[in-house]
């Protein structure tokens, strides 16, 4: 299953902090102009480096597939950051 | 823990027996417990999703920590990436490598082998415990 929410948490001593909450999908969909565009670029690109385009296409996609669950917590004492994926 | 290893500790913490004796006795309960039969399902550990590191260190003024969770697949997709590494990327990353005096050869590697690898990573636990710091890195 692709991500559907991604957590952002950041704090330092003397900030407010910042809490992000992106959910995925929706802003896939209000890029996915964007997105085309880049993957097309992408493919563009691959013969070029000598990559498989197809190979290519499915190594991103079970990047994107495998994300969720992950979770990386950082805190030295002042700063501290989250990131979350669901 | 059934009934006779806790008579037998029970008798250790009595000195009715000493720890030589009961550690003779607990060998042989140990010896006597059927294994299962050959009809008995195999017991299936359930496997590991996420690799997991956590490292706390309190040798600066403030606590720092970190703790990481990547879920194995995220590795087996990154492992399966390498594949896609441009051939002359290869040839220069091999050269730097070399350079900093790790004479490996990147083309040499099989996203096979390296599959096995991640496979094997089920068991393995990594404890360093310092004075100062603590870290802990296993699969859960």
């Amino acid at each position: 299953m692709i991500p559907q929410l991604v957590t952002l948490r950041y704090r330092s001593t003397g900030s407010r902090g910042l809490r992000l909450y992106v959910p995925v999908v929706p802003v896939v969909l209000v890029l996915s102009p964007l997105l085309l565009l880049a993957v097309l670029g992408g493919l563009v690109a691959c013969p070029f480096f000598q990559v498989s385009p197809a190979g290519a296409l499915r190594g991103t996609a079970r990047l994107l597939w495998a994300l969720p669950g992950t979770r990386i917590d950082l805190d030295d004492g002042q700063t501290t950051l989250l990131i979350s994926v669901r | 823990m059934n009934e006779q290893r806790r008579q037998v500790l029970e008798m250790l913490a009595e000195d009715k027996i000493t720890t030589d004796e009961a550690e003779r006795l607990i060998d042989a309960l140990g010896r006597q417990e059927p294994g299962p039969g050959p009809g008995a399902a195999p017991s299936h550990k359930p496997r590991p999703k996420y690799l997991r590191l956590l490292m706390l260190d309190n040798s600066a003024d403030e606590p720092s920590r970190i703790n990481v969770r990547v879920p194995l697949l995220l590795l087996r997709a990154g492992v399966q990436l390498t594949s896609l590494i441009p051939p002359q990327a290869v040839t220069r990353i091999n050269a730097e490598l070399d350079k900093a005096g790790v004479p490996i050869d990147l083309a040499e590697l099989r996203p096979q082998q390296l599959e096995d690898l991640i496979d094997q990573l089920d068991d393995v636990t990594v404890d360093i415990d310092d004075a100062d710091s603590k870290i802990q890195v296993f699969c859960e």
